[in-house]
């Protein structure tokens, strides 16, 4: 047996060792460039900071950046490194960073993500910026997410609500008008297929990390709600019927064909790619698309051939967009909170954040800024999502329910593919969001 | 120094490096399954909260823990079963071929299992993807008649196998079978070599079938190679992690977790939970090492008898 039990000794070593070789993966940092010092000059000559912005650059974007970082050193003295996240990472980043990792001195966030990584103690307070000079002009109603305990931990920045990107050449050549209702829209999408090939998808159904966005425009449009604050508990509203006419219309993209059922999991990065390739027809997002679409397709989509309309409920008119917004804040784990809070001050600034919003495709957080804008027929479809902008349950909890549990994908996902009735889904997942926002 | 001492000195740095970067991970891990671990506890500004069985119970209610269960066990039997099959097969065959050309088909196979794990994932997607992949294609070459008879079916245009749980499993059992079998293959022919060739002569001339000689003879003479393996791709398989969460494109479809992604899913996305992660991990382990000792009980016992 002698030959036998030596082969299976060595087969066992080289396994070992073969193991233990495929654990021992590392993380790759990226190196700190430091600033070179200088004596003279500003009061942070020589200092520098790292600022993540969230999405992916793009020319206006990356210019801006460029721009800022350039003022910033004018009048700081200091450098700042830009680094970019995208949005399907940004919680990854955000945990890896506040577990002690690699991070930002200053960093981009959701609105939405406020209340979750305050409670993580990842944010620094930036009430100081809010009271003085023309930061005061923000509206305060702008600062919901933003305010714990009377102290504000996110600037916002611009405002993003979400409308139906669509392409316009298509409708043009196959003789569409922009749908004014849900009928149309669904119409408009089943032309789009019949023309253009079945492997198009006519309306995108969001399925991934923020599907919320469009199941939530649809929902809210019936007078549905996610969940409500009872006391100190959440109640859910998932099961209430005008929430289920809502995910109904979400399911029904892909029951009707609209949309393939081989993509369940995209999220608004994934199916931009697919617009970009010309295999979508109509999905919804944020106008800051248009800039990206026009690098990544290489010049096969024009900004000729990319325009809005405002979603369309069911029941006729608008639906009641979410209400995004891009803040920017200081990382809690900075080197230097003075340094970081002179960034988000200079970004903040009329000036900045004015350039912020109108290069980057949202809406100005300065009043009379958007009172401007609204003229612009281009801008219209988002000044008027605006106006009827709505918020998901604001709660630290809210994004394990929306991203990482992804509690309304898995119930779309489970009547879509026949295992459950709409009621049985949303009996659940409405158990599983209310224990979800109530665990402390 | 007492000449007794000699193994425990020798054996004295392996258990070091055992103790410090297992067994203490381990401790680590059992201690946290028991406790909340928040964020705030990772950067120190809060103390980690004992919460008894807690995770343990709440994991026990979850439907999601015993879909998970269900999906590792049952992958794991038919993984396990379909390798070994496979690369028994595949090690008989390179046995009987020329050294040259078992050099060749070696280098072949071998370099599917040097592919790493993300990139066997990302392969099989690519090669399942309901629109632009090569499976849904080559399935709608088949003549409609074959095809209705054997799969039930004649159109498989845009067939989404990676939604449902079921044909997610289908194709990663193919994506781990497939970069696997080598390692068993070759495995199984380094023992081959080993056994005399007289045994098959005897064999030869009384008579023998292949697929007797192989029963009475290979087999036998193999079966600690065959223990080994076992248990090998027992443990591999029931930790497979990276091949899924590429072909799921991430923890989103909750249903076809296994218990490495939903431990994996539970701990580090945010808001990252430790605690219930742990505790996932230990049930898996206590799975894998019960698994284990019953293997190697089977082993050693064997050995003691022959």
């Amino acid at each position: 047996m002698r030959i036998a039990k030596i082969t299976a000794t060595t087969v066992t070593t080289a396994a070992l060792a073969l193991g233990l070789a495929a654990c021992g993966s590392g993380e790759t940092t990226t190196p700190q460039p430091q600033a070179s010092a200088s004596a003279s000059g500003p009061k942070f000559a020589g200092q520098s900071i790292t600022v993540w912005r969230l999405g992916d650059p793009n020319e206006p974007s990356q210019k801006y950046m460029d721009d800022l970082v350039a003022e910033f050193k004018t009048q700081t003295g200091a450098t700042a490194n830009v680094q970019w996240i995208p949005w399907p990472q940004v919680n990854d980043k955000f945990t890896a960073a506040a577990a002690g990792g690699e991070g930002p001195d200053v960093t981009e966030i959701g609105n939405d993500q406020v209340p979750l990584w305050q409670s993580q103690d990842a944010l620094a307070p930036v009430t100081s910026i809010t009271t003085g000079g023309e930061h005061a002009q923000i509206p305060k109603n702008l600062f919901g997410l933003e305010t714990i305990d009377g102290e504000v931990y996110a600037m916002p920045w611009g405002a993003g609500t979400r409308a139906v990107m669509y392409r316009k050449d298509w409708f043009e050549d196959l003789k569409i008008e922009p749908p004014k209702t849900w009928d149309e829209l669904v119409a408009a999408a089943k032309k789009i297929q019949d023309e253009k090939g079945k492997d198009v998808d006519g309306f995108a159904f969001n399925g991934g990390s923020d599907a919320n966005h469009l199941l939530g425009a649809l929902a809210w449009s019936e007078g549905g709600e996610y969940a409500v604050k009872e006391g100190d508990k959440w109640v859910g509203k998932l099961t209430d019927p005008a929430f289920k006419t809502g995910f109904e219309t979400y399911t029904g993209l892909v029951t009707s064909g609209v949309s393939g059922k081989s993509r369940l999991t995209l999220n608004t990065t994934d199916i931009r790619t697919r617009f970009s390739n010309g295999k979508v027809g109509m999905y919804l997002t944020a106008s800051w698309d248009i800039a990206t679409i026009k690098e990544e397709s290489k010049g096969k989509v024009k900004e000729d051939q990319m325009a809005f309309f405002p979603l369309p409920s069911k029941s006729g008119g608008e639906t009641p967009a979410f209400f995004g917004g891009n803040d920017i804040t200081v990382w809690n784990d900075a080197k230097n909170k003075e340094l970081a809070t002179e960034f988000v001050k200079l970004a903040t600034s009329k000036k900045w954040a004015d350039r912020y919003a109108l290069d980057g495709g949202l809406l100005p957080v300065y009043p009379d800024t958007l009172a401007e804008l609204a003229k612009d027929p281009a801008q219209a479809p988002f000044a008027a999502a605006f106006a009827k902008a709505k918020a998901f349950p604001a709660d630290p909890q809210w994004t394990e329910a929306n991203e990482t549990k992804a509690v309304l994908q898995n119930a779309a996902r489970s009547v879509i593919e026949g295992k459950a009735t709409a009621d049985e889904a949303l009996a659940k997942a409405n158990k599983e969001l209310e224990d979800i926002l109530n665990q402390s | 120094m007492p000449s007794w001492s000699i193994p425990y000195v020798l054996l004295v740095p392996g258990i070091l490096v055992i103790a410090g970067l297992l067994l203490y991970p381990m401790i680590q891990m059992v201690t946290m399954s028991f406790q909340s671990i928040s964020l705030r506890v990772i950067r120190g500004v809060a103390e980690p909260k004992w919460v008894g069985l807690e995770n343990y119970t709440k994991l026990f209610d979850n439907d999601i823990f015993w879909s998970s269960l269900r999906n590792t066990i049952v992958f794991a039997a038919v993984t396990v079963a379909l390798t070994l099959i496979l690369g028994t097969a595949v090690g008989v065959l390179l046995n009987r071929l020329s050294r040259r050309m078992s050099t060749f088909v070696i280098i072949g196979i071998m370099s599917a299992w040097a592919v790493p794990p993300v990139a066997q994932g990302t392969i099989w997607r690519w090669l399942f993807d309901a629109e632009a992949g090569i499976i849904n294609w080559a399935l709608n070459l088949l003549p409609d008649g074959l095809s209705t008879l054997v799969l039930g079916r004649a159109d498989w245009t845009a067939q989404p196998w990676l939604n449902d749980a079921w044909s997610v499993y289908i194709v990663l059992v193919l994506t781990v079978v497939w970069a696997s079998f080598p390692f068993v293959a070759v495995s199984v022919l380094a023992g081959l070599r080993g056994i005399p060739a007289e045994l098959y002569e005897a064999a030869r001339v009384d008579g023998s079938t292949p697929w007797h000689t192989f029963r009475k003879i290979t087999f036998p003479l193999l079966k600690p190679v065959f223990a080994v393996l076992t248990i090998l791709s027992i443990i591999w398989d029931f930790k497979v992690l990276s091949q899924l969460y590429v072909l799921l494109n991430g923890p989103t479809n909750r249903e076809a977790f296994n218990l490495s992604l939903f431990s994996f899913a539970e701990a580090f996305k945010a808001p990252p939970k430790m605690g219930s992660g742990a505790a996932i991990a230990v049930v898996l382990t206590i799975i894998l090492l019960v698994v284990t000792a019953f293997y190697t009980r089977q082993m050693v016992k064997q050995e003691d008898l022959t």
